[in-house]
């Protein structure tokens, strides 16, 4: 896959397309995809114990879809056609139903990124307070960190603390400019992220909840 | 002072600890109390209190308790915890600080559905609320309130977390349960709703985080006391999630009824120093703007509805005089361009279009015909899609439209001659045209 | 389950008043009222409506939004408005959504003329488009597989294709990526989409999408013609419509037919019409000539077999393939019996006195039934390989109306996962099976014959418990309606066991004059029980008649053993190559060559026939074929020629009279008509059938009460057989069997289809394969008995160690060529 041209803010892809996928053929020289046989596909023990403790949960396993493919992409970095494949082989589906849902969510990475995602929320609130100008910073800091899946994304239900930045799941802002450096720093060093502004520490702004 | 009920020292150290909760009632009394009533007394309780729905269309509670099916069938409840709305972080804040709140109001829920198994559908993004949730169920497990024969009643209730994957729409309630099935997150067609066919083809009851949360409550106080606070047809309180451009962010627990400048500006302090209220949204980016105009309404769903506008999640998002409707605008349409399921024509196909004209106008590649092309665009998806989202994004880029029209235009024209501008700097003769 | 009653319903629909059966989909009703309301996503074959395309959305007095007819029951007393302007104007928009990034590539698409896009574009559309970006475009077509070519541009997502593969196939191979208008129909990695049924969702897709890669720019609709037959190529007998430009096939789509195939076909009915205009076909007749086979004249051919014929009279015996239709049958029994007074003649290759007693018509299931009954049990036959639509309706049952599924099948069966229970017993011990499963639901010793079978006798007690109160509600237990749908080779494992066995199952289930439940075989050549109809079997007439012949009359290997030793000399053989369809290649190579005469109808000159034919006649392909054939369930079905025959080829019927002419006997049949008539009047249950009756749906004749009376009472089976037992593999492995759906020459000669022909494999547990130290996709060697061939190791976890399955019906290293019940295996 070529990577996109950016044309008016479009990602373009050879021939105009602007989705990855939509230019590819099937290779003809594969197997057609079908429920992968635990006697040929080889699952690591603690992945397939993961996924199976999933499965318990439901009253029907296949609701473990979504947990079984993060438990998959934590151990290969992204839902990897191999990843897929021993998810599906435990699950008993096939390949495709797994990568159909993996294709759908945000979180579920269908092409290789960096293991380590990093958003920022570029919805309105957080537009509204500089959001872009932050990513667009981080990008400059971080383009080059191969480990790190930086992105801008949907809001993550921290307006009040805009503009923000989930590292890991970590959120933190209201993210200053001079903070940023810094907190690229982190971010690049696996450290904690500016713990100073970690929401989970945020005490209520709502003046009388503390009161009786 | 509106009185606190869900953020009552919600800042208390531990609270989010059984013990803690428990050393404030939490599971006591009024949890024995419930499900001592009879199951039609309960919903009944429900009912009175007036207690509508807070994840976003505001129908009443008990009400949609009270559709699911009697007798021996899998019933499901579902608390949908998907919280994707842009401007909203209410029900976040609140499972972190007190997450045995909402799973008390679970037990009760599921009582007065008879349903014995639950789920929390989280959005995957709350990972760390997702780990906080997770060990106050398994403390709730292993102090005996989920489980079988709960307080050594008839009810028995297995609860899991099942976190998202990132999709706004899993918070439409059929997609929800699609996803909760393992599924692709697309919504349902209506009917069958929930309450009869939900998930696993089994009745199931959905509600928001915060209305679960409230019940315990109800109970404590009594329907009729719960009643009393708040307007009519809007009872009792409601997490607001005030962001933007005011000066205090965040949640704040108000009496509904409560005028909306006191909150924007009361609460949250207003713009900055010098700044005005250009437009906000009242209830989440899907709610159609109101003008720095509209500041006195009454925050309620019913006044709100009047205003052609809605309460939706009570997510304020402010935007000051500085502000382009243009780019938020832009925004908001690419936001609902990106969370289309792409199941229904409409909705795939109209924010695709829409965001392409406002990239036009952006760029300066649209006249003011254009409007009148995305109006009727928006009004096209309007009332045609399978669920509302497609809806959510045509009405607010339709109030914008209509209530910016003059701003729109003039923007449409300086980015008309600017790109020409360039156009010409492009083609710089060496030569100077002859005029 | 009880089928769905409906009462009927006044509703109105544009003024209109129409009746209705309650709860019809409104789209469905308003056909009845002559109104049509436009639909993409609607397609009642796929299952539930999805509500997904908008295009059919209608105004219903006291709603206030528009609703979709697709998903609305129409009520007694509902008022719809088809015609307002806010429908049309909502239809308007919903055509110009669809078109924003579609191509309008008309001119060029497959589907130009026959494109519902079109159609509603035209018919509800607004005609002018505001949308002045300009559209997306890729690279198309893209293979999708070596069948079908996908061109994304076009799709209009409307989600048929990939419900079809999720919820008719079951496959879910073809899946949607990304969400959202970046959403896009595909596979997994880039994996081809393969799977038995892929071609349906050419049919399904409503504009140009999803276009056939062999049909693709040969014809547009108004060149062609459509021309309705039966498809012969497996006992599913599907309803086809043959597309045909110039004399030419080009086309097979499905002709929906409920009782038969509900309006789906597999891959291999789709496109292996290929074959009937492959340079393989035989087109005129060959004569051995000095050792090799030479053409030659009708008249030569035909003067020289009637010679060889009449030399040989009461010595030649006579085989039908199972392609051959019922009248080919019934004349080939007419030369062998009257004309040359022999009375050796088969097509099952099994007691036909067995299949007599199971295909009593107070047993018989109707293929429908396995859709509405409580449970199914699928007893020794792989459906997806034998007869694939029935696959699809089980499925649908399973899906739909909550049947309970059983399998008890030697090799793990594709519908295990779709089971409510799936039982195992080793390769050879089908007789002891069916007597223990017998036993646990009647009452006798089950331990012995579960242990014969190799099976798990707490699996068959649960096995008979579940069909034993799978009935109605979980509270009063009661047995319901059982559809136990069982393969005819069972007949041929340990047919003296398993015939006794089964109707004794059948009666304990209660299911001998039961509406809704009873047997269902799946016959191991198409037209197996038209044939057995026939009297194409040894001992019986047509009508299960008496022969009248005194002595034994052979069946297929009792045949094979007397050319061996001489006591016959000739063979007749239509549409048959007992080498490659018959149990015992070995022996069958030896019969053949120790034959003096051996006469053929041949489409394809397989090895078989190239080494031994002395006449070979070119046969009809079944796009060409006049006649009738009968389904598994009783349906005589018309074939009708779609096509001229090719070169030279003379319709069978005519052969066969014509030798009888020259052998001095007239049958007196001049056209293909009067055979059919002749039939019709020798076999008692056929009585009153004409052609015009069997018309394009068929005739289900045990469904007709006068007919069942019409049924000679079979003999009273014998009760003393013993089952065998199962060989213990002791280091050895236990050799079971399947023949692939792919297996099968058509396949190998449709150029589209060929890179589906099955290679020789062998499935094992991994279990075996660690013992044998061979991997999977390792070449080994399968020895036994003398004989060895070669396949690949196939790993299946869910097979049951100690036995192993070669496949049968393959050109080259078939099963057959191993006549062992134990293997050795060996790394090649
Ligand atoms: C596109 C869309 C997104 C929604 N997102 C949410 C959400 O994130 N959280 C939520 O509680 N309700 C959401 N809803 C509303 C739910 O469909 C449903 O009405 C609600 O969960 C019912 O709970 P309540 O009655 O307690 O409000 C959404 C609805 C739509 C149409
Ligand atoms: S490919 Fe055809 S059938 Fe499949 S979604 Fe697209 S338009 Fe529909
Ligand atoms: S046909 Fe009704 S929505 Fe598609």
């Amino acid at each position: 896959m070529s990577t996109p041209r950016i044309v008016n803010g479009i990602a373009r892809y050879e021939h105009g397309s602007r989705v990855p996928g939509w230019d590819e053929a099937a290779d003809l020289t594969k197997d057609p995809a079908g429920v992968p046989d635990p006697a040929v596909v080889e699952v690591p023990a603690d992945l397939r114990l993961e996924i199976e403790s999933y499965m318990a949960r439901y009253p029907d396993s296949r609701s473990a879809a979504i947990p079984a493919l993060k438990a998959a992409q934590q151990r290969y970095g992204w839902c990897s056609p191999e990843a897929i494949e021993q998810a599906a082989c435990v699950m008993r589906l096939t390949p495709g139903y797994l990568a159909a849902v993996a294709g759908f969510y945000d979180q579920l990475e269908t092409r290789p990124v960096g293991r380590r995602p990093v958003y920022v929320c570029t919805n309105i609130s957080c537009s509204l307070r500089g959001a872009d100008a932050l990513l667009a910073a981080l990008q400059d800091e971080l383009g080059d960190a191969p480990d790190v899946n930086l992105r801008g994304f949907e809001c993550l239900g921290a307006c009040d603390i805009a503009p923000m930045v989930s590292v890991e799941g970590v959120y933190v802002g209201p993210v200053d400019a001079d903070e940023i450096p810094e907190l690229a720093r982190q971010i690049r060093a696996g450290d904690e992220p500016l713990p100073a502004k970690q929401l989970i520490n945020r005490p209520s702004q709502d003046p009388d909840a503390s009161a009786a | 002072m509106t009185q606190k009920i869900l953020f009552k020292n919600i800042d208390e150290p531990g609270l989010a600890t059984l013990d803690v909760y428990r050393a404030r009632g939490g599971y006591g009394e009024r949890l024995r109390m419930a499900l001592s009533m009879s199951r039609d007394a309960l919903v009944e309780e429900l009912k009175a209190s007036g207690l509508r729905g807070r994840g976003g269309a505001g129908f009443s509670m008990g009400t949609k308790a009270s559709f699911l099916p009697k007798g021996q069938l899998d019933k499901y409840l579902v608390c949908n915890a998907d919280e994707s709305e842009p401007g909203t972080f209410k029900d976040r804040e609140l499972m972190q600080k007190c997450p045995h709140m909402l799973i008390e109001g679970m037990i009760i829920a599921a009582y007065a559905a008879g349903a014995n198994r639950s789920f929390i559908y989280l959005r995957g993004e709350y990972e760390q609320q997702a780990d906080i949730l997770e060990r106050a169920v398994h403390e709730a497990k292993v102090a005996g309130f989920i489980g079988d024969r709960i307080l050594g009643t008839d009810l028995s209730l297995s609860m899991w977390v099942h976190r998202g994957a990132g999709a706004y729409i899993c918070g439409e309630e059929t997609a929800l349960l699609d996803s909760l099935e393992g599924k692709r997150g697309n919504p349902r067609l209506k009917p069958p709703f929930p309450a009869n066919q939900g998930l696993y083809q089994g009745p199931t009851l959905i509600n928001n985080v915060e209305t679960l949360a409230t019940l315990p409550h109800i109970i404590e106080m009594g329907a009729e006391h719960y009643a009393k606070i708040g307007v009519q047809n809007s009872t009792g309180t409601k997490l607001v999630s005030v962001s933007g451009h005011v000066q205090r962010p965040g949640n704040y627990e108000i009496e509904l009824g409560m005028s909306s400048r006191d909150i924007i500006y009361g609460l949250a302090g207003g713009p900055g120093e010098g700044r005005s209220v250009k437009l906000w949204f009242p209830g989440g980016s899907s709610s159609p703007v109101l003008t720095g105009d509209d500041l006195d309404l009454s925050y309620d769903f019913d006044t709100l509805a009047k205003a052609g506008t809605m309460l939706g999640s009570g997510a304020i998002i402010v935007a000051d005089d500085q502000s382009s409707v243009v780019d938020i605008a832009l925004k908001t349409a690419q936001f609902y361009r990106h969370e289309s399921c792409g199941k229904c024509t409409p909705c795939r196909e109209g924010t695709n279009w829409t965001v392409k004209m406002l990239e036009r106008i952006k760029s300066g590649d649209a006249t003011p015909m254009d409007l009148d092309l995305m109006a009727s665009v928006c009004e096209n998806i309007i009332g045609n899609c399978l669920c509302v989202l497609g809806d959510a994004m045509a009405m607010p880029i339709g109030s914008m439209v209509k209530k910016f029209r003059g701003e729109f235009e003039e923007y449409i024209e300086a980015a008309r001659a600017a790109a020409e501008r360039e156009l010409l700097a492009g083609l710089a003769p060496t030569q100077p045209v002859a005029a | 389950m009880p089928r769905p009653e409906h009462r009927s319903i006044t509703f109105t629909i544009d003024g209109r008043e129409v009746q209705a059966p309650e709860n019809t989909i409104l789209v469905d009703a308003a056909k009845l009222g002559d109104v049509e309301i436009p639909v993409f996503c609607y397609e009642p074959k796929l299952g539930q409506p999805v509500g997904a395309c908008r295009m059919c959305l209608v105004e219903i007095e006291g709603i206030p939004k528009l609703q979709t007819g697709c998903s609305t029951p129409v009520k007694d007393g509902m008022v719809v408005h088809t015609q307002t302007a806010r429908v049309k104007e909502a239809q308007a928009a919903v055509v110009e959504f669809l078109l924003i990034n579609h191509p309008l590539d008309c001119p060029v698409c497959d589907k130009g003329g026959e494109c519902p896009l079109q159609d509603i574009s035209y018919g509800w559309g607004g005609g002018t488009t505001r949308f002045i970006e300009p559209k997306r475009h890729f690279v198309k077509p893209l293979e999708l597989s070596p069948l079908i070519a996908i061109d994304r541009e076009r799709c209009i997502l409307c989600y048929r294709c990939v419900r079809f593969s999720q919820e008719v196939s079951e496959d879910y191979q073809l899946v949607l990526h990304e969400r959202g208008a970046a959403t896009f129909v595909g596979t997994f990695d880039g994996h081809p989409y393969v799977a038995p049924f892929s071609g349906n969702i050419i049919e399904l897709c409503p504009v140009g999408a999803l276009t056939s890669r062999p049909y693709r720019f040969r014809a547009r609709p108004w060149d062609i013609e459509g021309s309705g037959s039966v498809c012969t190529l497996c006992p599913a007998q599907c309803n086809v419509s043959f597309t045909v430009r110039d004399e030419r096939v080009l086309r097979v789509l499905a002709r929906q037919n409920d009782g038969v195939d509900d309006g789906w076909l597999c891959d291999k009915g789709r496109f292996a019409y290929q074959s009937v205009h492959s340079d393989e076909r035989v087109t005129q007749p060959l004569l051995r000539d000095g050792g090799e086979l030479r053409p030659v004249s009708w008249e030569r051919a035909l003067a020289t077999a009637a010679g060889l014929l009449k030399k040989a009279g009461a010595g030649v015996a006579g085989l039908a393939g199972g392609e051959s239709t019922n009248e080919e049958g019934f004349l080939l029994q007419r030369l062998i019996r009257e004309v040359l007074g022999s009375s050796h003649v088969d097509a099952a290759g099994v007691d036909p006195v067995d299949l007599w007693s199971l295909a009593r018509p107070d047993l018989q299931a109707s293929l429908q039934d396995v859709e509405y009954a409580h449970t199914v049990l699928v007893l020794g036959t792989e459906p997806v390989d034998d007869m694939p639509i029935l696959d699809l309706r089980i499925r649908k049952g399973v899906r739909r109306n909550r049947v309970k599924l059983a399998v008890a099948t030697a090799r793990p069966s594709s519908l295990d996962a779709s089971a409510a229970l799936s039982v195992r017993y080793a390769p050879g011990g089908e007789g002891a099976f069916v007597t223990a499963l017998t036993a646990a639901v009647y009452g006798g010793d089950v331990d012995a014959p579960a242990a014969a079978a190799g099976a798990d006798v707490d699996a068959i007690r649960t096995l008979a418990e579940l069909l034993r109160t799978g009935g109605g509600d979980d509270d009063n237990r009661a047995p319901g309606d059982v559809v136990i749908v069982w393969g005819t080779r069972l007949l041929g494992a340990d047919g003296g066991a398993v015939t006794p066995a089964l109707l004794k199952l059948a009666s304990g289930l209660a299911l001998t004059g039961r509406d809704g439940g009873g047997l269902l075989a799946v016959p191991a050549s198409t037209n197996e029980r038209g044939l057995l109809e026939a009297g194409v079997a040894p001992g019986l007439a047509p009508g299960f008649g008496d022969t009248g012949a005194a002595g034994e009359s052979y069946a297929e290997a009792g045949i094979a053993r007397a050319l061996r030793d001489g006591d016959l000399t000739a063979l007749y053989l239509l549409h048959d190559d007992p080498i490659l369809s018959r149990p015992d290649a070995v022996g069958w190579d030896r019969a053949l060559e120790k034959a003096t005469t051996v006469v053929a109808h041949a489409q394809f000159l397989t090895a078989g026939l190239r080494e031994h034919a002395t006449v070979v006649f070119p046969a009809e392909s079944y796009a060409e074929k006049e006649g009738t054939v009968t389904h598994p369930d009783g349906r005589v079905q018309r074939l009708r020629p779609a096509i001229g025959r090719q070169g030279q080829t003379r319709p069978e019927w005519w052969v066969l009279s014509e030798l009888s002419r020259r052998l001095g006997a007239d049958m007196g049949i001049l056209t293909g008509a009067m055979a059919s008539r002749q039939l019709f009047d020798a076999v008692p249950f056929y009585a009153g059938l004409t052609l015009d009756r069997i018309g394009g749906r068929g005739v289900r004749w045990p469904a007709d009460p006068a007919a069942a009376a019409a049924f000679p009472p079979p003999p009273e089976v014998r009760r003393d057989v013993a089952y065998e037992t199962t060989a213990t593999p002791n280091g050895a492995l236990r050799l079971g069997t399947f023949r692939s759906i792919w297996a099968g020459i058509e396949v190998e000669l449709s150029p589209a289809l060929t890179f589906l022909t099955p290679r020789q494999q062998v499935e094992m547990a991994p279990a075996d394969a660690r013992r044998l130290g061979v991997a999977h996709g390792d070449k080994v060697v399968v020895a036994g008995d003398g004989a060895s061939l070669e396949a690949t190791v196939v790993l299946r976890n869910a097979a049951s160690p100690g036995s192993v399955f070669l496949q049968t019906g393959i050109q080259t290293d078939a099963a057959n060529g191993l006549d062992a019940a134990l293997v050795e295996i060996h790394k090649a």
